[in-house]
């Protein structure tokens, strides 16, 4: 026990030295922050208004009202478009004429005008979105700078949306469930799918590869014979390693759901989640053991390493169990049943004991040499 | 020609030893044969999990998958009563949602007691107040609404499904509109469809293909390793062949492999295989660039790992970012920016969906450029007093920077260096800019306009700094003309940049006002003064390096800040 805690102080000591962990946390961090960048990103070009990024930009709209047609129909037009853009916080102002308007547009008194048409009754046939647009039809008019034309679409396309629909029902085909409440899932989905699995999992990643390493540098660089001519036996020399490769890999997921908490994150059953990063780790870097005793070269271990490991997520998603999945759950306390989540457990307990089986076995195989 | 053959088909041979293909292998004993019982125990394993984990996802379900490969699962809904199919257990066409039916009284109890986040009884829909049950509707209103369009699609006729279509003009500033009936407009919006759908599922193709050149890449990593370990390097550069051989020799057979895995995935993914090798040719030189870089920097094995690590996360990043705003509704020609990502265009190949030859090179250039300043330096680093130096990094990097100038035309050298240098600053300014999103709105730019600057000053200063830690430049005089060549060439880069992709932008107007006269001459003074600066100050003082460097930054950010502030 002595001399395996003696390996594991000289591994450590070695990841000091060498900056590899600094390396190693700086893609970690790197991968969170970029990631978040990225659905910000994302958020702010593909749906700026549900996410609320333009929640408090609002202007004035002119409403054209048209000439001619059914004054009936064309009041209750006027007055649904104009209770749609209120809701959504804009002003709207009506206007009697198209030149009235573009002149208030051009002294500034307001961004953007509606003018729809007479009479909406009237047949249409949606084409590919061509150029020219039949006088039946609805027409918008937006600052010629595109920048700020882009902002001012974003934001009308709720109130024109929520009328569409209430064309669609004055001609028969009513949309359901419209006007439902709730909040933006993304940034929600964003931490409990991606960042936690990621900060939980990779630190395992970095654990097996430096298990490879360690133990293929031993080998290449014949220091592994002098290693076991002290009185060491295999067993301590890998055993030592891949513990001091898993208490890295703890410190970091512990650092990590600190953090969390910190940025005010909750995580739900934080124990277990740790356990589950716990079990991952274990897996990996006595794996990553394995492969390294049967190949003793780094480029034919990090390679069959790389492999397996991507193999056996893409295995581990396809069967509806994995890891990435069930940190997901547990963090966010989604667990459809407790039942499922014992058997994932199961399934993953099983699968470290399997992997601790094997490399006893391969080093007993080894050893024997 | 010949000698790279040669070392091609000897990189063959050895990777074939390594591996047993051919007999010969150096002492590896341990028998695969052994591991065959433990291979059929997982295999039982894994099928038995198969059976009691339930279905595997097919290709078919793969729509299902969309958004959701992560989140599968997330939320729990409970349904009753009569519902559109795409709310049934059966019909669910988004992975994130469990659906379970439930009788109307069990929907209201499991709703409260948290057993469910929503209950959708018919038309009607339920939920709590707390977070999760509110994050759930709002995931499930999207969903929802994205369905009711596609099912009053199918069901009615264009004319009633899709009533309303706007045409949009936009107003040029003091010019008056074209009026009339029927009149031109610039765009047509349908309300329901505007908001175009992010292009996740195609960048995750795409970056399937660059998944097996990364692969081959620890191979042509290893091969360097090994030669540079076990001496042989060494003597490959004493027998009469040129370093730009030996380097090239290793390359082609991986840059073969991993062009064949691109073809072979094109073929899988139904993409057009001569489009794919066209696309990706340029990614992989990059690729293989990048890692040629990383054995001759480093030395133990960890090392190298974690750096490699790094670089495949960061070049993936690169990649992965503009592409995702492949299909965003950017101001102006903006959007043309996605280009700057070679995944762009394998999303575009994937769609069946055109792109000019211009947005072809946008990506391919820049790669193509890093490639040869990458051959270039391997050329001149590749000799046995730096391969097996075991010294600090920033000496390390002095000495590779030494080694890439010429010392008979140094005042070329450090313009060319500086000039060359552009896309490895571009691409870490890049990544800074990624980190900088992590620290609050208000320190954001301070800290993005101090790396910058740093980044751009060591990228100037250091080749001149290294001339006068040589020696090399000993006077006042020196130091300023070969401040002056480096700004020179720093700013032709930069701007040559920042041109290609403003024009990729916008019209020439932008363009001319770049290369007009205010916007070159103030910038060109501003370069060449700080870069002496810091010149000057290694010369005539005892300063560190850092700490000049750390000067000059601060200096060189409250400039760009006065130029911000009046800008604004």
């Amino acid at each position: 026990m002595r001399a395996m805690w003696a390996v594991m102080k000289r591994e450590l000591n070695a990841v000091l030295r060498d900056r590899t962990m600094i390396i190693a946390i700086l893609i970690q961090l790197f991968i969170a922050s970029f990631s978040s960048a990225l659905l910000i990103g994302l958020l702010s070009l593909y749906d700026p208004d549900s996410a609320g990024i333009y929640a408090n930009i609002r202007f004035p709209v002119a409403l054209v009202r048209p000439q001619g047609g059914n004054s009936e129909i064309i009041t209750a037009d006027m007055e649904a478009l104009s209770r749609l853009l209120s809701e959504r916080g804009l002003r709207p102002q009506t206007f009697s004429s198209l030149e009235q308007a573009l002149q208030a547009m051009d002294n500034g008194q307001v961004r953007a005008i509606l003018a729809p048409p007479a009479d909406q009754e009237m047949t249409q046939s949606v084409e590919p979105p061509g150029i020219s647009i039949s006088p039946g039809e609805m027409r918008l008019y937006l600052p010629g700078e595109r920048a700020l034309a882009s902002v001012i679409l974003n934001i009308l396309q709720r109130p024109l949306q929520a009328y569409e629909n209430l064309l669609r029902e004055r001609r028969g085909a009513p949309v359901h469930y419209t006007n439902l409440p709730g909040r933006p899932p993304t940034t929600y989905e964003f931490i409990y799918t991606v960042i936690i699995p990621i900060l939980m999992l990779f630190p395992a990643f970095v654990a097996g590869g430096m298990t490879v390493d360690s133990l293929a540098e031993e080998v290449e660089n014949h220091t592994l014979e002098t290693l076991l001519s002290a009185p060491l036996t295999l067993h301590t020399v890998v055993w030592g390693k891949a513990a001091a490769a898993l208490s890295l890999a703890v410190i970091q997921c512990i650092a990590w759901l600190g953090l969390l908490r910190l940025n005010g994150v909750t995580v739900q059953a934080a124990p277990l989640v740790l356990l589950l990063a716990l079990i991952s780790s274990g897996i990996l870097s006595m794996g990553a053991a394995i492969t390294a005793l049967v190949f003793r070269d780094r480029e034919r271990s990090q390679f069959v390493f790389s492999l397996s490991l991507l193999a056996a997520s893409g295995l581990s998603i396809g069967l509806g169990v994995s890891p990435v999945t069930a940190l997901a759950r547990l963090s966010s306390g989604s667990y459809p049943t407790p039942w499922l989540f014992v058997r994932d457990m199961t399934i993953f307990g099983g699968a470290l004991i399997m992997v601790v089986y094997a490399l006893e076995r391969v080093i007993d195989q080894v050893g024997r040499r | 020609m010949r000698d790279i053959l040669t070392i091609a088909v000897h990189e063959i041979f050895r990777l074939a030893r390594r591996w047993r293909w051919v007999n010969g292998g150096a002492g590896l004993s341990f028998k695969l044969r052994r591991l065959a019982p433990w291979f059929f125990i997982l295999g039982v394993l894994l099928a038995s999990g198969y059976l009691l984990a339930g279905r595997m996802p097919s290709l078919r379900d793969i729509p299902r998958l969309r958004f959701s490969v992560l989140g599968f699962g997330l939320y729990r809904v409970g349904v009753s009563g009569d519902l559109p199919r795409y709310l049934t257990p059966e019909g669910v066409l988004d992975g994130r949602f469990q659906v379970q039916r439930v009788t109307e009284e069990e929907g209201a109890e499991r709703l409260r007691n948290e057993m469910i986040d929503v209950w959708i009884d018919g038309r009607q829909v339920y939920h709590r107040q707390d977070q999760r049950s509110l994050v759930c509707m709002g995931a499930l209103r999207r969903y929802m609404q994205e369905q009711e369009i596609l099912r009053i699609g199918n069901e009615h006729p264009p004319e009633i499904a899709f009533p309303l279509r706007v045409g949009v003009t936009y107003l040029a500033p003091g010019q008056p509109l074209p009026s009339g009936e029927g009149a031109m407009v610039d765009e047509i919006v349908i309300p329901s469809l505007m908001s175009p759908p992010t292009p996740f599922v195609e960048v995750i193709i795409s970056l399937l293909f660059i998944l097996p050149v990364t692969f081959i890449s620890i191979f042509f990593t290893s091969s360097f390793m090994e030669e540079k370990l076990n001496r042989r390097l060494s003597i490959l550069l004493s027998a009469p062949i040129t370093p730009l051989q030996i380097i090239l020799g290793k390359m082609i057979p991986y840059a073969i492999f991993a062009l064949i895995a691109v073809a072979v995935i094109a073929v899988l993914t139904g993409g057009n295989v001569f489009e794919a090798l066209l696309i990706f040719t340029p990614t992989t030189l990059f690729i293989f660039a990048i890692y040629l870089m990383v054995p001759l920097f480093y030395r133990t094995f960890k090392d190298t790992t974690f750096i490699s690590m790094l670089v495949t996360t960061l070049t993936t990043a690169f990649m992965v970012a503009p592409a995702m705003f492949a299909d965003a509704a950017l101001p102006g020609g903006m959007s043309d920016l996605a280009y700057l990502s070679p995944l762009t265009l394998a999303v575009k190949m994937l769609r069946g969906e055109s792109y000019t030859w211009r947005q072809y090179l946008f990506p391919a250039l820049p790669m193509a450029a890093i490639f040869g300043f990458s051959m270039y330096a391997g050329t001149r680093l590749i000799n046995e007093e730096f391969l097996m130096g075991y010294r600090p990094m920033t000496r390390k990097i002095k000495d590779a920077v030494y080694l890439m100038m010429e010392r008979e035309h140094p005042y070329r050298s450090v313009a060319l260096l500086s000039l060359l240098i552009i896309p490895m600053v571009y691409l870490l300014q890049l990544i800074i800019l990624a980190f900088s999103t992590n620290l609050p709105p208000s320190l954001m730019l301070a800290s993005l306009l101090l790396a910058a600057a740093f980044i751009e000053e060591v990228a100037k200063s250091i080749g001149i700094v290294v001339w006068i830690e040589r020696g090399l430049a000993t006077t006042a005089r020196q130091v300023f003309g070969l401040a002056f060549l480096s700004g020179l060439g720093f700013l032709i880069g930069e701007k040559g940049l920042l041109l290609l992709s403003i024009s990729q932008v916008s019209q020439t107007a932008l363009g001319e006002a770049i290369l007009s006269g205010g916007f070159l001459l103030i910038p060109l003074a501003v370069h060449t003064l700080f870069t002496a600066l810091a010149g000057l100050l290694r010369l005539k003082t005892r300063l560190p390096y850092m700490v000049i460097l750390i000067l000059v930054t601060v200096l060189h950010s409250m400039y760009n800040f006065l130029l911000l502030r009046g800008a604004l």
